[in-house]
């Protein structure tokens, strides 16, 4: 057994896994010992570690840029990009509202993408669905460990937008988009809302991921399937024709975040984001369920 | 797995919850609009009580979400006037954040302002736009909220503030409150001195504000019908809908409605629909308000640092200032030799003519004058005699003699009030 399972990429966290699913008398217990084998093996890997490395370095060429070749004129490029030689906390903002359009989603679509047809490709899968009830709680799991990617991949961003802002510029109280100005404290904890923003945006993506995954065996596919139905949505979200169908788009609020740099802060967006990531993340979990239930496991 | 029972029907069963949840969602979506509508019933009124009612309205303090939009059938035009940056008001034309703010330059500074502010009527008349409204006795805010973006008006009693968060300006506007004040009394005080000598003068007492009131009704039902509509719900409150119709044939308006809240009669909703539409031209509601007084801290305003403030102070005439201005323009309108615009027909079919070289005199410089007009042109249609811009409730011509007729009516009208001045 333990040939076939070392074939893939994955490592120690791997075997350990094994010995936990085989023991259905721990079901509940099985469950978190699952997530963490889980996301012990998604964050040991060092393609997970790549992700977050290409994110982090957006944060650093937007800081050592203006460093460099000085203020951007005000209005132009993306918003706050202005503001950054006054105030460095503004390079974790501007780099999130970058990265939100495509490269988050990249990522996401890799990881997502990779969650089943990954270990199927692998040959790993049917070790793991030894357990009885095992797909639904593989599926969970799986899940889980997206959604943890998410948060990681938003705060990453975020974080060391702070961090580089705060070696690379002065740093002071932050003008927010009402005028109003606020602490730099208080400022920290729109931006760890904004990165709470981004992670709720990227769940309904997720489950897309994770239910393209079951239909196939061939991990790529399924990362670029997520990765271009999210571009294909953005571009919907552009066409003044279809405005009928952008509140429906899972991208549809995903800039929605200027909203937490508001005073006082809207909520509004936030709750609709987080309606509408609920019912993409029900609706695909269900067909991921659906499909994954009735699949033959042959490899 | 139970392999061996795994029939066609039971592998049916297992895809119950994918197709479930879709249908579930869909049903919400449906029934929970159709709850927030279900079953109004407030006390019947007819248009007159209704409207004393809107008028007796004392609201002083709310808060609220408006949401405002527009389908005039104007092309879209964020690809000609290149200033999409940031994103016009949630409008969802700019997703592609980066990308979007790159193009976002027609100009440097204020060499396109001129072209900005064409953009932003055009961005209202296209789209949708949110804004939140406070208000609490003296103080108001509008805060309208654009994609990563704002655009604030702070009202005091000290004055005004209006702050644009993208352009990272801000304007004070002052009066000079003892100038208005005395402006105030002494108008009061000649009102007085009017009203009493026309008391004494007809020897009967005025007209009540009721009498007022019918008799405006009925110089309105001349035009057009007045009626009170299906009661329904904004912003989650009963609401009276009061709807115009107007009996002329000319125009095309199809349809005033007015929602007048049932508890407070404050006008929550109001809609333009064009003839023949189903769908209004153009909208703004309410999509949530409470009347409690919102916090004081909402009401303050200084100017960020790194702001550009421009200070305006409004000066505040006399009035005896105002008399002369009256007297002046009075004489001016005499004078034919300084074009004034004239307004042809009356009610919902009333043309405005602006005669040639009555506009384009308001300092623009030739640049932004060029820019417009080759808009202009993308934006119109040749006809006999002009080019015509036609919206689904605004028709206007521009005739090649250089006047320009706008009104609420059809192209067919505006080409006869050219040609024959009637």
């Amino acid at each position: 057994m333990s040939s076939e399972v070392e074939a893939g990429t994955t490592s120690a966290g791997r075997g350990d896994r094994e010995a936990v699913v085989s023991r259905p008398a721990l079901q509940a217990g099985g469950t978190l010992s699952l997530l963490g084998s889980e996301l012990l093996t998604l964050f040991r890997r060092r393609r997970t570690w790549a992700l977050l490395g290409a994110l982090a370095l957006i944060p650093i060429l937007i800081g050592v840029a203006i460093r460099v070749a000085g203020a951007a004129p005000t209005g132009r490029g993306p918003a706050f990009l202005d503001q950054i030689t006054n105030n460095g906390l503004f390079v974790g903002v501007t780099a999130i509202i970058v990265a939100t359009p495509l490269f988050l989603p990249l990522t996401i679509g890799v990881v997502a993408g990779d969650a089943i047809a990954g270990e199927a490709s692998h040959g790993t899968l049917r070790y793991l669905l030894i357990a009885p009830a095992g797909r639904i709680r593989l599926l969970v799991v799986k899940y889980v460990a997206a959604a943890v990617f998410c948060a990681a991949a938003a705060l990453t961003v975020v974080v060391m937008g702070t961090i580089v802002g705060w070696v690379l510029f002065p740093i002071g109280p932050v003008t927010l988009l009402s005028g109003a100005t606020v602490g730099v404290g208080d400022a920290l904890l729109r931006f760890l809302a904004i990165a709470a923003y981004v992670t709720v945006s990227l769940l309904g993506m997720s489950a897309i991921g994770l239910f393209l995954s079951t239909l196939t065996t061939v991990p790529v596919g399924a990362m670029a399937a997520t990765a271009i139905l999210a571009v294909a949505s953005e571009i919907m979200d552009a066409l003044p024709q279809l405005e009928w169908l952008h509140p429906w788009l899972f991208t549809h609020y995903w800039l929605g975040f200027g909203d937490l740099m508001r005073e006082p802060v809207v909520w509004d967006s936030f709750a609709e984001n987080a309606l509408l990531q609920a019912g993409y993340v029900l609706v695909f979990g269900a067909l991921a369920v659906g499909r994954f239930i009735t699949k033959d496991v042959l490899s | 797995m139970r392999r061996s029972d795994t029939g066609a029907s039971h592998r049916l069963v297992r895809w119950i919850p994918a197709i479930a949840a879709p249908i579930a969602i869909g049903v919400g979506v449906v029934l929970v609009p159709m709850q927030a509508n279900a079953a109004v019933d407030l006390p019947d009124l007819t248009p007159e009580e209704l409207l004393e009612f809107a008028a007796s309205s004392e609201v002083d303090a709310l808060s609220g979400t408006i949401e405002q939009t527009s389908e005039l059938g104007l092309p879209d035009l964020s690809g000609l006037t290149g200033t999409m940056g940031g994103g016009a008001g949630g409008s969802g034309s700019d997703s592609f954040g980066p990308g979007g703010g790159d193009d976002g330059a027609t100009g440097d500074g204020e060499a396109s302002a001129s072209a900005t502010d064409l953009d932003d009527l055009i961005s209202l008349a296209t789209g949708t736009h949110t804004a939140k409204v406070y208000l609490d006795g003296t103080n108001a805010r509008l805060q309208v909220l654009d994609r990563l973006a704002e655009r604030d008006v702070y009202l005091s009693e000290a004055g005004a503030w209006i702050y644009d968060s993208r352009e990272q300006a801000a304007t004070h506007v002052t009066v000079d409150r003892a100038a208005l004040d005395a402006l105030k009394a002494e108008a009061e005080a000649r009102g007085e001195d009017a009203r009493a000598r026309m008391l004494a003068e007809l020897g009967t007492p005025l007209p009540t504000p009721e009498d007022v009131l019918d008799e405006a009704l009925a110089k309105l039902d001349e035009t057009t019908d007045v009626s009170v509509g299906t009661d329904a719900r904004v912003a989650g409150r009963e609401v009276y809908e009061l709807v115009l119709v107007p009996r002329d044939a000319d125009t095309l308006v199809g349809e005033v409605s007015v929602a007048i809240d049932g508890d407070t009669g404050l006008a929550l909703a109001a809609s333009v629909t064009a003839r023949g539409s189903e769908e209004p031209a153009f909208s703004v509601a309410f999509t949530d308000v409470s009347f409690d007084a919102p916090d004081a801290s909402v009401f303050a305003f200084t100017p960020p640092e790194g702001t550009a403030v421009t200070e305006h102070e409004v000066p505040v005439p006399t009035v005896a200032e105002l008399e002369q201005w009256k007297a002046e323009a009075e004489a001016e309108a005499g004078d034919a030799a300084s074009p004034r615009p004239e307004v042809i027909g009356e009610g919902w079919s009333a043309v405005v003519v602006l005669p040639a070289g009555a506009y384009g005199q308001g300092g623009a410089g030739a640049e932004g004058l060029g820019e417009a007009s080759a808009m202009l042109n993308t934006l119109t249609e040749p006809v006999d005699g002009g080019r015509i811009l036609s919206t689904s409730l605004v028709t206007v011509l521009f005739t090649d003699d250089g006047r320009v007729l706008a009104g609420a009516v059809t192209a067919d009208r505006l080409l006869d009030a050219a040609a024959s001045g009637r």
